[in-house]
């Protein structure tokens, strides 16, 4: 199992993918290309904002066959191509509120024949808790790539 | 809260109590959708009897259908199992299927090298 678990607030995935970063970068980050493959087959993904600065937001939505639409939104804290990306994310109720705050960092590291992808997310159990971890996270998150590698 | 939820999960743990019907849950989660055919073809039991697993799975909330022509798809509903998954197994999951499809349209866009 390449999947590991880091704690019980962190999820952590990694992949060995056959594209150079570049590609990669441009599929988190273009609106036309997220939307292939951001939401599940037969939900009807859209794209709202995409604004892909350090402080610029996004908000996706997926509308199933149903009819009713989930909506999924954040804040870009790194953006960094084709190397990384942060940004905040939570999932929105019926009402618009957002859930738990969460933090997802993705790195593309080119390695032989492709990238190496690693996605963390962590969620922060409060806000205090999330500015709190702001500080250390970039540093735990080269250790946490290192470990990988 | 807690209450009204109760008669949901109980059929959702029911639905899943069988072990074809786990079988048919992991089938779809791994290959997204399949035909009605699709998902009977590894079972050795009858097109008719999946059919009843599946109307179970769909009365619990677990899987959805959809019609294309003839054709009868089923899926496993995306947020199916979250009244029963912790935030960590319900993101993984999430993430795992969308960087499978992540990763197949890479590896489209990506100018395969000669081997030589």
């Amino acid at each position: 199992m390449s999947d590991a678990k880091v704690s019980e607030t962190t999820l952590r995935l990694e992949r060995l993918i056959p594209a150079p970063p570049e590609i990669l970068f441009a599929l988190w980050t273009e609106p036309a290309q997220l939307l292939r493959w951001w939401g599940p087959a037969g939900y009807e993904t859209s794209v709202h904002a995409l604004d892909t600065r350090p402080g610029g937001g996004w908000r996706t939505t997926l509308r199933r066959p149903d009819g009713s639409v989930m909506a999924m939104s954040g804040v870009y804290r790194i953006v960094e191509p084709p190397r990384r990306l942060a940004f905040t994310w939570a999932w929105e109720d019926e009402s618009g509120a957002r859930g738990h705050e969460t933090e997802v960092m993705v790195s593309f590291e080119a390695v032989p024949g492709g990238t190496r992808l690693v996605l963390l997310q962590k969620r922060f159990e409060s806000k205090q808790a999330r500015d709190n971890h702001d500080v250390g996270w970039s540093a735990s998150f080269d250790r946490l790539t290192k470990i990988a590698g | 809260m807690a209450a009204a939820r109760a008669p949901q999960l109980d059929s959702l743990f029911a639905a899943l109590a069988d072990p074809t019907r786990r079988a048919i849950i992991e089938r779809l989660l791994a290959a997204g959708e399949l035909s009605v055919g699709d998902v009977a073809a590894p079972f050795a039991i009858s097109t008719p009897a999946i059919s009843r697993h599946l109307q179970v799975l769909e009365r619990a909330g677990l899987i959805e259908r959809r019609i294309e022509r003839q054709w009868r798809f089923v899926r496993v509903r995306a947020d199916a199992l979250a009244p029963v998954e912790s935030w960590l197994s319900r993101q993984r999951r999430h993430w795992t299927a969308a960087l499978d499809r992540l990763e197949a349209l890479a590896a489209a866009q990506t100018p395969k090298r000669r081997k030589s």
